[in-house]
Parts: C-alpha cells; sequence; structure tokens
C-alpha cells in the first residue's frame, strides 16, 4: 500500500536540502570575494544577492524543518534530487546578475550543466566575462562532481532493497569505508591530493604556453576542476584549443583519466595495490572501448583526411578518446570541425564513447563501463550455457574490489538501465528531429548532454529552442542522478497524490 | 517512507506549501531578473554570432583573388569549409581575447570576428545578445605581436587585428587545427578599458539581503544553543 509521505518525512527531505543550500551558499562567497579583489564590483555584489538568496532559503528550510527523524535511503534520494533542482536554481541567480545569459532559463541551463558535470554552455561573449563568474562555472562542478562520489558511495550504497534492484548493476552496494563521515574524508583526501599536484603540473605547463604566473594559475585551477570533475567547461570559448599547447594536453590526461576512475578503485590504489588496475573488470572494459573507439576514431580521421601527420592525428585523436570517454568535454578543435573536416566515424566515435562514460562510482556519467562488462559477462555465460550439457554448471566471475559471481539479477539490473540510457539518449535526439535538426547533431548534443560529455556540435547555443533547453536540463538531471533519485521523487509526487494516510 | 505511525499529511497542506515554494523560487527569478545589467542602447535586431546548424552550408569554390592577393575570410568560413581554404593566401580581421601566448617563434593568439569584436562591441558594454564567440587562432610573427597593447576580457576591449598569412585546416608544424599562420599584420583599432558604472540597486538589494541573510543564520545558531 502506497502512503502518503508524513510531516517528519517532508521535515528532514527539508532539512537535508537547506543544509546543501548552505553550503552552496557559501560556495557563493569565494567567487564574490574574487569579485572585489580583482575589481569586478557588480558581478561581486551579485553573488552577494545569490549567495543571501541561498542562505536566506537554506537556513529558512533548516529552521522550518528541525526534526529528529532518521534518514532513510528513500529520503536520501528525494533529497538528492530536490537539492539538484533547487541548488542550479539559485546557482543560476549571479550567472544571470553577470550579464551573460539571455534569461533565467539560460542562466538555469547553466547551473545544471555545471553541477551535472555537463560542460555544455549558453554563455554569450564567454571571452569578455568576469573572472568571478567564471570561477563559479567552475565551482559548480567541483561541487556537483564531488558531490555526487559522495552520494554514489554513501546514500546510493545503502539504498540496497529500499528501491530495488536497479542499482545493483553498477555494484553501488558495495561500500569502500564503513561510514559516510569516513568516505567523504577518503574522497576529500584523493581530491586534494590530485588538486595539489594536478594544479601544479597544469600551472606549470601554462606557464611554458605563454601565460602569466596569475592568470596562469587562474587557468590551472579552472582546468583542473572542469578535468578531474570530468566537468567540461573552459576560462575561454575555444577551450583547450586556446593554449595551443601539447603540454597543457599531456597534463590534462592523467586529471581526465582520474576522475572517470571509480573512487573504489582509486581506493584500492592508495592502499598500494595496484595489481587492482589489471584485474578490474571496469578498469579492462574501460581499456577495451577505449582501444576500439580510438582505432575508430583514427580510421575516421584517416579517411576525411583530417590531418596531415600522424602526430598531429594522434595528439588530437587520443585527447578527444579521454575526454568524450572519461565525458570530460573539453576540446583541442573548434566543434564546427568535427563536422565539417572529420567525416563520420570520428564525430560517430565521440558519441559512441560519451555514450558508454566512464566508470561506475566516479564523477563521469554514461552507461559505465561496469554495466558494459556485466552484460557482456552474462552474454558469454548464456553462450557457455547453450554450448555445454545440460547437466553442466555454468559459473561467471569478475573482478571487482574481490573475485565475486555474476549473478543473473545482476546482469538483469545492467541491462534494465541500459535501457533506459538508451531512451534518453533517444529523448532528445528526437525532439532535435522535430525541429529539423540533422540526426547527427541531434544525437551527437542529446548524448552529450544526456551523458555528461559535454562536447557539442552547434545545437547548444543561446537560441535553440525553449523546449528543446527544458528536455535538455532533465536529461542532465536524469543522467547525472542516473534515474534512481528523479525517480524517487516522482514517487514521493505519487505518494502524495494517491497515497493513504 | 519512514517507518513511523504518523499520520500523512493532507492533501491541501501539501498543495499550499508547494504553491509557497512555487512562488518563492519565482520571486527569485524575477528579483535577479530585476536586478540585471540595464541595456545601454537601444536594441538592434541582428542575426547571432553562431550559425544555426539547420541552416545548410555551401562550400563555393574559393573565389581566385590576383596572384599574390589574399582571399578575405571569416571564421565562418574557415570552420565551414576547412579544406577549401587549407593552404591558401588569407587576410582576416578580428579581437585579440584572453591572452597572447608567447613562444620561442612567435606568438599564438585567438582572434574573434564575432559581433562583439565587430562595431556593436563586448557583450559587458552593451548588454545586446548576439550568441556564443567565434574566431580563429592565428600564429603571429614576434613583430605583429609586440604591437598588441589591450586584449579582450571583461574589463577590456581587445585591439582589432588585421592579419594575412596561410590558412592551415591542420598545421604541419604545430599539429594545431584551422589556424592562420600570419606572415604580417597591424593593429588597426586599438582597445580600450571597458567602463563598468557601479549598479547602485543591486548594492542596496544586495546589502539588505547579506544582513538579513546573516541574521536569520545568526537566529538559528542562538536557536540551537538553547
Amino acid at each position: 500500500m502506497l502512503l502518503r509521505p508524513g510531516a517528519d518525512d517532508f521535515r528532514i527531505v527539508g532539512l537535508s536540502v537547506g543544509r546543501v543550500l548552505l553550503g552552496v551558499s557559501a560556495a557563493m562567497v569565494a567567487p564574490a570575494v574574487l569579485g572585489f579583489a580583482l575589481g569586478e564590483v557588480n558581478e561581486a555584489w551579485g553573488f552577494v544577492v545569490g549567495a543571501s538568496l541561498t542562505g536566506l532559503f537554506g537556513q529558512g528550510l533548516v529552521l522550518l524543518c528541525r526534526t529528529r527523524a532518521t534518514l532513510t535511503a528513500t529520503h536520501g534520494l528525494v533529497s538528492v534530487a530536490a537539492a539538484w533542482l533547487l541548488a542550479a536554481w539559485f546557482g543560476a541567480v549571479p550567472l544571470l546578475l553577470s550579464g551573460h545569459y539571455g534569461g533565467f532559463l539560460d542562466a538555469y541551463f547553466e547551473a545544471m550543466s555545471g553541477f551535472a558535470t555537463i560542460g555544455q554552455t549558453l554563455a554569450q561573449d564567454l571571452d569578455h566575462m568576469a573572472r568571478s563568474v567564471n570561477l563559479w562555472r567552475h565551482l559548480m562542478q567541483f561541487m556537483g562532481g564531488q558531490g555526487i562520489i559522495i552520494i554514489a558511495l554513501t546514500i546510493f550504497s545503502s539504498v540496497g532493497g529500499a528501491i530495488g534492484s536497479l542499482y545493483l548493476g553498477e555494484g553501488r552496494e558495495e561500500k569502500i569505508l564503513p561510514s559516510v563521515v569516513s568516505t567523504a574524508r577518503f574522497i576529500w583526501k584523493v581530491a586534494l591530493t590530485y588538486a595539489v599536484v594536478g594544479i601544479a603540473v597544469l600551472w606549470a605547463a601554462l606557464l611554458q604556453a605563454g601565460l602569466g604566473p596569475g592568470l596562469g594559475l587562474y587557468h590551472a585551477f579552472a582546468l583542473f576542476m572542469a578535468a578531474f570533475d570530468t566537468g567540461g567547461f573552459a576560462v575561454q570559448s575555444t577551450s583547450v584549443a586556446f593554449y595551443r599547447s601539447v603540454g597543457v594536453e599531456v597534463a590534462l590526461w592523467p586529471v581526465m583519466l582520474a576522475g572517470g576512475f571509480s573512487f573504489a578503485l582509486h581506493y584500492q590504489l592508495w592502499q598500494g595495490r595496484g595489481r587492482e588496475l589489471v584485474a578490474n573488470l571496469e578498469s579492462r572494459v574501460l581499456a577495451v572501448t577505449a582501444g576500439f573507439v580510438l582505432a575508430m576514431m583514427l580510421s575516421g580521421l584517416i579517411a576525411a583526411g583530417a590531418f596531415a601527420d600522424a602526430s598531429a592525428l594522434l595528439r588530437h585523436a587520443l585527447f578527444h578518446v579521454i575526454s568524450a570517454h572519461t565525458t570530460t568535454g573539453l576540446a583541442t578543435v573548434p566543434g564546427a570541425v568535427y563536422v565539417s573536416a572529420w567525416g563520420v566515424l570520428a564525430p560517430a566515435s565521440i558519441v559512441l564513447a560519451m555514450a558508454l562514460g566512464g566508470m561506475a562510482g566516479s564523477t563521469a556519467g554514461g552507461i559505465k563501463a561496469l554495466r558494459v562488462g556485466l552484460i557482456v559477462k552474462g552474454i558469454r555465460k548464456d553462450l557457455r550455457a547453450t554450448l555445454l550439457p545440460d547437466s553442466a554448471v555454468v559459473v561467471e566471475t569478475y573482478h571487482l574490489g574481490s573475485q565475486r559471481v555474476l549473478s543473473g539479477r545482476k546482469v538483469t539490473a545492467a541491462g534494465t538501465v541500459l535501457l533506459l540510457w538508451v531512451l534518453l539518449y533517444a529523448a532528445g535526439a528526437l525532439l532535435g528531429l522535430v525541429y529539423g535538426y540533422d540526426l547527427e547533431t541531434a544525437l551527437f548534443d542529446s548524448v552529450a548532454a544526456a551523458s555528461s560529455g559535454g562536447l557539442s556540435v552547434g545545437l547548444v547555443r543561446p537560441d535553440m529552442e525553449v523546449a528543446l533547453k527544458v528536455v535538455f536540463i532533465a536529461q542532465m538531471l536524469l543522467g547525472r542522478l542516473e534515474f534512481i533519485a528523479v525517480f524517487a521523487l516522482l514517487g514521493y509526487l505519487v505518494a502524495i497524490l494517491r497515497g493513504r494516510t | 517512507m519512514s517507518a513511523r505511525p504518523a499520520r500523512g499529511v493532507g492533501r491541501l497542506r501539501v498543495a499550499a506549501a508547494a504553491a509557497l515554494l512555487l512562488a518563492v523560487l519565482a520571486a527569485v527569478a524575477g528579483l535577479a531578473e530585476a536586478l540585471r545589467h540595464p541595456r545601454t542602447i537601444e536594441p538592434v535586431p541582428e542575426p547571432a554570432a553562431v550559425e544555426d546548424p539547420r541552416e545548410e552550408v555551401v562550400c563555393d569554390d574559393v573565389p581566385q583573388p590576383r596572384s599574390g592577393e589574399p582571399i578575405v575570410v571569416d571564421s565562418g568560413v574557415l570552420l565551414d569549409c576547412p579544406g577549401r581554404y587549407d593552404g591558401r593566401l588569407v587576410a582576416y580581421e578580428g579581437e585579440v581575447v584572453g591572452a597572447v601566448l608567447e613562444r620561442d617563434d612567435g606568438s599564438w593568439v585567438q582572434l574573434n570576428d564575432d559581433p562583439y569584436a565587430g562595431e556593436l562591441g563586448p557583450l559587458p558594454t552593451h548588454r545586446q545578445f548576439r550568441g556564443g564567440n567565434a574566431g580563429i587562432g592565428v600564429h603571429l610573427p614576434p613583430a605583429v605581436a609586440g604591437q598588441i597593447a589591450s586584449v579582450g576580457a571583461h574589463d577590456h576591449r581587445g585591439d582589432v587585428l588585421a592579419v594575412v598569412g596561410v590558412y592551415h585546416q591542420s598545421d604541419p608544424r604545430s599539429g594545431e587545427v584551422a589556424i592562420i599562420r600570419a606572415t604580417g599584420g597591424e593593429v588597426v583599432a586599438a582597445g580600450a578599458p571597458i567602463d563598468h558604472p557601479p549598479l547602485e540597486d543591486r548594492r542596496l538589494v544586495g546589502g539588505l539581503l547579506a544582513a538579513a541573510a546573516l541574521g536569520l543564520l545568526l537566529a538559528g545558531r542562538l536557536r540551537a544553543r538553547r
């Protein structure tokens, strides 16, 4: 029997959302300070307005929703979906006040793209945007990226039977550390270590590329947040192509890869278990799919005659495979070139890489390597069962931290989520077709929005249709939260309308 | 739902709370809209900087200028038809944005030729929306790069540079994509600092809201202590 939520259910969700919004409010202080320091006074006041409104709303919720009730998994999921929707709403305020967005919908799209670590932008004249506002765009990615990891490893992992088997396919029933606090601490330890090393290396590469020390540090900071959290926003409109530097691109490779790796794998490596990298099902699947996508892209680029020499071909192909497969979305060439000079196969390989995505429990989006691996293993198990005598007992195993036996339930769950992903990719593409875009353009940008890939061939632009903006925002949210949290929120609404007291 | 004996909240109460929530969110968006930068000039209908991908791109034959003369181009044709202009001598004009990246053999710059680089000027000077940016990467010889005094950013309009050079779909020397390797050029319009008049209403509202937010936070702390 469906029960209507009680007052305590609403209070605990409100309290959780309020606390998240207080965090968002506090984060706006950093760009405000930078704005005042750099003389971007109007923008800085925009952050004061944004931080105050967010703080008022967040603190209001905290005060109104005080409760001693315990947070359950369902509360957690509903809170996550509500917090993402509201964080983007309040995060849009300073963006709108920057004067670089056509309206609130555009600013909301940008904020959702930031918090969901997508990287698609509706910013107008980005090259004249204030540094404080650009910092906020990147900070949203950092918060969204780190936030989703904590959620994936704590709330999602505790869902289990409360939500059903949907998430068994992701292997999220396995906690890497015993508590939320210890998990969060580990995540921040890893992130800060990567940040210190990554920013230092990127800064050196940017100085080598010709940027001054101050501007170089700013770009290094922004690039790190965009790459490690597989976000894809960039300081300049030309993304990484702006730097015209192999050194910067090479420095970004490991940062993007680290973002696409699961924190469970980071934990194993952190413990000195280097063999895990070779044995892990996800890293194996990623190696195979990345190799396949790279071969596909190289074939396409060679066929299209896009590059005169092999080193340039390999350089740009490798960067795009890493960027698309980890769903980062940084680019070394203008988006128009994908259509005009890269033929059909190379852009198709980018779409495939974005659709597949990175590892489960990472900041990357997409279908995820674990699900692909489980489905392939499931098919292999069925094939073996068909070929072997009826009396044979077929057991398929896989390695994920430890050796595990593949169950039919996990394969089914992975297949179900795979189907949801395909439907999500198709939804934006179909609407794009309705509006007269060709299939390649509509599919490319739809997959980029849903998978958090973030690359674009031009459909996502400020004057795109309102309905497409709304659908892309929904795709970003569903893709980022991998359906389950949004389904839980919708389930709550149904329970309100149809549940019994 | 939590395992509790408490009764569910009535639909009317939920509807009232939802209406209040939506009203607050609408008020937040409305306030943000009201505090936006005022437009400093009357709206001028002009096409957006970035093309609609539904428009068919026709790569006509490249015009044949007199021997040794460059072909006058914009970033649109160079990005839409890179193969047609590959290896051709071109003349291109655009605003220097971001930074001048000095290297041993010259400097790399991004030259934007979108509406913000033209007569209209950067977005912060007028708030007329013309879409995203458009431009081309250009490698400049040291003599040309040395002329640049102003780089386009939030607080500066960049110098507009007219360059002549060879366009490469893929530069054989650097491996860069869709760039011009300039042999000559000059600043045709000097950049200038951008004035940002203070928005008094935003300061006032920001100050009041900040005081209210801090007050509420303090009230929360006091209540928690009690």
